[in-house]
């Protein structure tokens, strides 16, 4: 994991604290603000490249085969007319399974945290927001599934599964929605007492009605900008398992399992190992980039 | 009885540790339980006649009910007995030989990461805003959001692979101190980059808020100490009490990030043990590297927690009232 990083962490702010100072001039306020845009914009902009890169891109454009190739066009070196990111040794394109890989990490990554998300808060919600013994019961589910190393169990679930992509998601699964639960549970605990929401209990709204009307609309602002980083997360934890030769099934494409097989060759050409992992490594800093300034808009989760 | 209420946090703690230390084992059995069971068959390979596979089955004690399995493993592991493995060894001998690498391994990661943080966290503090903490916030970003995959791949193409300081695959980690630094380094540090940015943020965050918040820094700052000095012997004292949850918190997280660090240099640690335990329907290594890593978690979890409240003087007052 990848080193999952502990809510803690990821809840602290990002960017510098705005340090308190009366007197600034115009000229700083309006570089700050600059700033401010471009720490949203650059990775918002970078991701929506990337997206349309995997997803439209092969659409429109006829690119060559991820899977198959020519060995007479094997080993191709970067920037070689027709294979711009160059071909493996049995001349895969490398920019089409990046594209194609790419389609997949995201995928994954979207539907995980997704699922996580849901699943996450159906419990974390009910926990924070009754307590007591209810909520003794699923911190405590929570605190298994947490102690629980994550990979054992998605490599475990992949390996009885068996390799493919819908599999993949459930493995990787098990390990979003006990953060995304302990995340629901923590800003349930943090909204319940405040007095709006003891105006609505006072004017007769109950039971789901205020999960639904007053605890989702307020948690749900820090819940997205956390899933952004759990994408990102869930891409790495992907990676690895693709990686460990658990994930996405031979031949299709995939980032980790390019990293793979380009580790075996990597003092000959190390390109075909660095290009996945530079891949991997610039999409989910945009994603945390992207994350960190949601956050620093919308507050803390 | 009047019970002092650090006793009474100990007390909870523990229990609720045993507890959640139960869960995972109950639940590693319930996984491997509901995975496709063909020990037995991969055991004796493609040719085994449905005789063979049930009588080996019986053998091994896999045709009893869940409970039952369970209840004889959860019995033999509280005497410290975790089963034998598919190659006829005991858990115990396997993890005895595997276990002290991946520690070794870890604690090296733990100590290069802990270290570069406080300083770097200390420098970008000094000023925030400054060019050191836009610096120390831009690597650890980068940081955060490299795996350790990435992060050994790139290390080993440029340090093993271009400049050869360093060998590509680390076969042990024994021989000596100077053999270990060689062997170790690269694993090391591919496990300790991202733990370094997490640490650093967050100790640069608490460091700052303890410039900007305490009361004791105005007090220390009045006195006419250094800023340095305030920084390094007032705040980071308070701060490092942070740190340590993390590191605490952080430690279960980190044995599966080891995992794929001990594939990629081929380290013989449990970790890679684990995948080969996997990949042979190992139940009962697995359950028993499981037991192992959930035990290292909660411990770690554990001891973070009472660290915090035993030398945080605040937190142990506000659990006198809770």
């Amino acid at each position: 994991m990848a080193v999952p990083t502990p809510d803690a962490v990821l809840l602290t702010p990002g960017g510098p604290p705005a340090l308190p100072s009366l007197l600034v001039s115009d000229r700083r306020i309006r570089a700050q603000r600059f700033w401010r845009g471009a720490r949203l914009w650059i990775p918002l902009g970078f991701l929506i490249l990337m997206l349309f890169m995997c997803f439209v891109l092969p659409r429109v454009v006829t690119l060559p085969s991820p899977t198959n190739g020519t060995i007479l066009d094997g080993n191709d070196a970067l920037f070689t007319p027709g294979h711009w990111l160059g071909t493996n040794n049995v001349g895969v394109d490398t920019f089409s399974q990046i594209v194609y890989g790419g389609q997949v990490s995201f995928e994954i990554g979207a539907a995980v945290t997704a699922i996580g998300m849901i699943i996450g808060c159906a419990i974390g919600i009910p926990a924070g927001y009754l307590g007591g013994w209810a909520d003794s019961l699923l911190s405590r589910i929570l605190d298994v599934l947490l102690a629980f190393p994550a990979l054992v169990l998605a490599l475990a679930i992949a390996e009885g599964l068996g390799p493919s992509e819908v599999h993949e998601i459930w493995a990787l699964s098990v390990f979003s929605i006990p953060t995304f639960g302990r995340l629901a549970r923590a800003s349930t605990l943090a909204v319940r007492d405040l007095p709006f929401m003891t105006a609505a209990r006072l004017s007769g709204t109950r039971g789901w009605r205020i999960i639904v009307r007053h605890v989702i609309p307020n948690i749900a602002p820090g819940l997205v900008s956390f899933s952004l980083l759990g994408v990102g997360l869930t891409i790495i934890l992907e990676g690895a398992l693709d990686y460990l030769g658990w994930g996405i099934p031979l031949p299709e494409a995939s980032w980790g399992q390019m990293i793979a097989s380009g580790q075996n060759i990597m003092s000959a050409q190390p390109q075909y190992v660095l290009v996945p992992s530079l891949f991997l490594l610039v999409t989910v800093v945009a994603l945390n980039m992207f994350g960190d300034a949601l956050r620093e808009r919308w507050g803390e989760a | 009885m009047a019970r002092s209420p650090a006793l009474r946090l100990v007390g909870r703690r523990l229990g609720a540790a045993v507890i959640v230390l139960w869960g995972v084992t109950l639940l590693t059995f319930i996984v491997m339980s509901t995975l496709p069971n063909d020990t037995a068959q991969t055991m004796l390979g493609l040719h085994a006649t449905p005789a063979q596979v049930a009588a080996l089955n019986k053998a091994l004690g896999l045709n009893q009910p869940f409970w039952v399995r369970y209840w004889r493993w959860l019995v033999q592991a509280l005497h410290g007995n975790l089963g034998t493995t598919l190659e006829g060894q005991s858990v115990n001998h396997e993890l005895a030989i595997h276990l002290p690498v991946t520690l070794e391994l870890l604690a090296y990661a733990l100590v290069i990461s802990v270290a570069l943080a406080v300083v770097v966290a200390v420098l970008a503090a000094r000023r925030p805003n400054g060019i050191a903490d836009r610096i120390s916030l831009s690597v650890s970003m980068i940081g955060l959001s490299a795996s350790p995959l990435v992060v050994g791949i790139i290390l080993v193409i440029v340090f093993a692979v271009q400049v050869g300081w360093f060998p590509v695959q680390s076969n042990g980690l024994g021989g000596g101190l100077g053999s270990f630094f060689v062997q170790g380094t690269l694993p090391a540090a591919s496990l300790g980059f991202p733990l370094f940015a997490i640490y650093t943020r967050l100790l640069r965050a608490d460091l700052v808020e303890q410039m900007q918040r305490e009361d004791y820094i105005v007090t220390a700052r009045a006195k006419g100490l250094s800023p340095w000095r305030v920084l390094i012997r007032h705040a980071l004292r308070n701060s490092m009490f942070t740190l340590i949850t993390v590191i605490g918190l952080n430690l279960g997280t980190l044995v599966s990030a080891a995992a794929i660090i001990e594939v990629l240099f081929s380290v013989p640690g449990v970790g890679s043990d684990l995948l080969t335990a996997i990949g042979n329907h190992d139940s009962a290594l697995i359950e028993g590297i499981v037991f192992v890593f959930a035990l290292i978690t909660v411990a770690g979890n554990l001891a973070a927690d009472l660290l915090y409240a035993v030398l945080d003087p605040r937190i142990r007052h506000g659990s006198t009232n809770s």
